[in-house]
C-alpha cells in the first residue's frame, strides 16, 4: 500500500479562491472483480428526496387528522395543507398599535427579550376559561414544586398565575387572540399590600397565520403557534408540561435562521424614514479556528440608502421580495470584503439589532417599537408554523 | 480559462480518477483517505481542488478525471456560490453522468431550508445526482465514500453494461412540484 501526496503552490496569491491540486495515488492488488449488486444497493440508499419526504409526511399526517375529525374518509389535497417558505412580504407600515390594543398590555410585550418556542395546535383550548386555567396552572406548579418535600418550606411556594387575553393583536378573523400568562410569587411573610413580583411571563400568539392551514384545522383545535417566554427555565418547563398535559400539544425550540434574520434586517432598515433606527448591527460567526465573531455596525442612513437602491428594482412598492433582501445583504457583505478581505458569506449570521429591536439566531427576540409589532410577529408566526411537525 | 474535458485523455488500465472540489477544504481530505482505503480492486486516484478551473501547471501529468464531485456545506453560503462558479469550467461532456453533488449538514437545524432547495435546483438543472453526507462521524464519511465509489466505477467505465449517462438518468436529482410552486407566489 502506497500513499503519497503532492501539493502545488498557489498560482495566483492575490486570488482569494486559491487553486490547489493535491494528488493521492493508491495502488492496490490488481484484481478485476466488480460486485455490481453492491453498487446498486448503495446507490439506492441515496437520500435524494429528503425534503420531499419530510414535506409529504407533513401534509399526510395533517390530512389524517382532518380525516379523523370528519369521521369519514374525506379527501384533503396535500396542496391545501403544505406550507411554503414565503418569497415575498408586504412592506412594513408604521401603525399605532395602541389604538387597537390596550397600551398597558403592549407595554408588557415590548422592550423585553423573549425566548421563542413553537407549539402545535391546542386541543379544546377556550378563551372563555382562562380563569380556571389560572387556578389549574398555579395548583400544578405548586404540586410539582412540592414533590419530594415532606413539609412545605420556603416562601417560594406561593404562586399566582394570571391568564389574560391581549385583544387586537390578531390580524385576520382566523387568528386566535393572543394569550398572556404571568406568574407572580406570593411572599409568605410579606405584608398583604406588597406588590406581587412577576417571576415569569409568557404569551402565545398567532398573527396572520397561513389561512389555508388555519382553515384546515378541526374546530376543537386552537392554533397559537408562537410561544414567547421570559423568566427562569424551571418555570418554563413546568408551564410547558402543563400545556402539554392539558391541551395535548407539544413544544419545541424555535431558532431564527439566517434567512429570517436577513428578512428582519431588511424590514427594520426599511422603517428608517419613519422611525430612526439609529444603527444596524449584524453579528456573524466565521468558521475559523478558533471561531471568529464579526460585529458589523452600519450607519442607519447608509443602510437605508443601500436598501432603497435595492428597492428600485422592484416595480410594486408594497411588497418586498427575497431577492431584494439577499441583494441588500450581499451589498453589505461586498462592502465588508472590500475593506477587510473577509468574506462574510462563508460564516453564518447570528444576530441582528437596530433601535427597533434585536433578534438572535438561537431564538431570542426583542421588539422595541410597538409600531411594527404585527410585521415582526407575522414573520415569527410563519417560522413557527414551518417549524412545527404538523 | 481552460475547460476540464472528460475525453481529452486516454483512460488508464483499471484506474478511476475522482476530483473532489470543496471551497472550505474541511471534508475533502477525510473523504479522500476513506475513498482510497475503501476500494481494494481498482486503482483510485483522488484529486483535490478548492475550485475550478484547475491550474495549468500540471495539466500534462493530470490523469483523465472520471468524476467531479462538488462538496457543498449548507452552513455557508459561500460554499454554494463557489460550486456554482466552478461549474462554468466544466466541459458539457461531464454532465452526462460524470458530475455529482455532495451536501453536508442538511439536517442541521440552524441551516435555512432554502439552501438545500437551491442546491437541489442546481443539481436538477444539470441533471446530476445529489448525495447527502454526514461529515462529522466516521460512519458517515464511510457511507459517503461508498456511494461515491459506486458512481465513480460506473463513470470510469469499470462496470460492465453500465455507463455514467445510464446511471445518471436513474439517480439524477429532480425538484418536486411543491418546491417549483414557490416560484409562482
Amino acid at each position: 500500500m502506497m500513499l503519497y501526496l503532492t501539493t502545488f503552490p498557489y498560482q495566483d496569491s492575490s486570488c482569494i479562491m486559491g487553486k490547489r491540486d493535491v494528488q493521492i495515488h493508491f495502488l492496490s492488488l490488481l484484481v478485476l472483480f466488480f460486485s455490481v449488486m453492491e453498487e446498486r444497493n448503495s446507490t439506492e440508499e441515496t437520500p435524494r428526496n429528503n425534503a420531499l419526504a419530510q414535506r409529504r409526511s407533513k401534509s399526510y399526517r395533517h390530512s389524517m387528522r382532518s380525516c379523523v375529525e370528519a369521521t369519514h374518509l374525506t379527501y384533503t389535497s396535500g396542496l391545501l395543507t403544505a406550507l411554503r417558505i414565503p418569497r415575498s412580504r408586504k412592506a412594513p407600515k408604521s401603525r399605532d398599535i395602541t389604538k387597537q390594543v390596550d397600551p398597558d398590555q403592549v407595554a408588557l410585550l415590548v422592550k423585553k427579550e423573549w425566548q421563542l418556542s413553537y407549539v402545535t395546535p391546542l386541543y379544546q383550548f377556550r378563551h372563555t376559561q382562562l380563569k380556571s386555567y389560572s387556578k389549574q396552572l398555579s395548583a400544578f406548579i405548586v404540586s410539582e414544586k412540592q414533590q419530594g418535600l415532606a413539609i412545605e418550606v420556603g416562601q417560594e411556594l406561593g404562586f399566582k398565575v394570571n391568564f389574560s387575553v391581549v385583544l387586537g393583536l390578531a390580524e385576520t378573523d382566523k387568528d386566535a387572540e393572543t394569550v398572556f400568562i404571568q406568574i407572580l410569587s406570593k411572599q409568605a411573610f410579606g405584608a398583604k399590600d406588597d406588590a406581587q413580583k412577576v417571576v415569569w411571563s409568557g404569551w402565545l400568539t398567532c398573527v396572520n397565520g397561513d389561512l389555508d392551514y388555519l382553515r384546515s384545522l378541526p374546530l376543537e383545535f386552537v392554533s397559537l403557534p408562537l410561544f414567547c417566554t421570559r423568566g427562569p427555565e424551571s418555570l418554563t418547563v413546568l408551564v410547558k408540561s402543563w400545556f402539554e398535559k392539558t391541551f395535548d400539544c407539544c413544544f419545541g425550540p424555535l431558532g431564527i435562521n439566517s434567512t429570517n434574520l436577513q428578512w428582519l434586517a431588511s424590514l427594520w432598515t426599511g422603517c428608517h424614514p419613519t422611525i430612526n433606527i439609529q444603527y444596524l448591527k449584524l453579528v456573524w460567526t466565521l468558521p475559523t479556528l478558533p471561531p471568529m465573531d464579526v460585529t458589523y455596525t452600519v450607519h442607519p442612513q447608509d443602510a437605508w440608502e443601500l436598501w432603497d437602491s435595492m428597492r428600485q428594482v422592484d416595480t410594486t412598492e408594497d411588497s418586498i421580495s427575497i431577492d431584494e433582501v439577499t441583494g441588500f445583504i450581499n451589498g453589505l457583505q461586498a462592502h465588508f470584503f472590500r475593506h477587510f478581505r473577509i468574506d462574510l458569506s462563508a460564516g453564518s449570521l447570528m444576530q441582528i439589532s437596530t433601535a427597533l429591536g434585536s433578534s438572535h439566531h438561537s431564538g431570542k427576540i426583542k421588539i422595541a417599537s410597538p409600531n411594527y409589532i404585527p410585521t415582526i410577529l407575522q414573520l415569527l408566526t410563519e417560522c413557527a408554523l414551518l417549524k412545527m411537525p404538523i | 480559462m481552460s475547460l476540464l474535458k472528460p475525453f481529452s485523455k486516454l483512460p488508464g488500465l483499471n484506474t478511476a480518477n475522482i476530483l473532489l472540489v470543496e471551497n472550505e477544504e474541511q471534508f475533502q481530505q477525510k473523504l479522500a483517505d476513506t475513498v482510497v482505503l475503501q476500494e481494494k480492486t481498482v486503482n483510485v486516484n483522488v484529486r483535490l481542488a478548492r475550485s475550478l478551473p484547475l491550474p495549468m501547471e500540471n495539466e500534462e501529468s493530470r490523469p483523465r478525471i472520471d468524476l467531479v464531485v462538488f462538496i457543498i456545506h449548507l452552513t455557508s453560503e459561500l460554499s454554494f456560490q463557489s460550486a456554482e462558479t466552478s461549474l462554468n469550467y466544466l466541459d458539457p461532456g461531464y454532465f452526462q453522468g460524470k458530475v455529482c453533488f455532495l451536501v453536508t449538514s442538511a439536517r442541521n437545524v440552524s441551516v435555512p431550508p432554502e439552501r438545500l432547495v437551491s442546491v437541489r435546483k442546481l443539481a436538477a438543472s444539470f441533471h446530476c445526482p445529489l448525495l447527502c453526507a454526514e461529515d462529522q462521524t466516521p460512519e458517515g464519511v464511510t457511507t459517503a465514500a461508498h456511494r461515491l465509489l459506486a458512481i465513480l466505477k460506473v463513470a470510469a467505465g469499470l462496470v460492465p453494461m453500465a455507463t455514467g449517462l445510464y446511471l445518471s438518468t436513474l439517480t439524477r436529482c429532480t425538484v418536486p412540484s411543491d418546491i417549483d410552486q414557490q416560484n409562482f407566489e
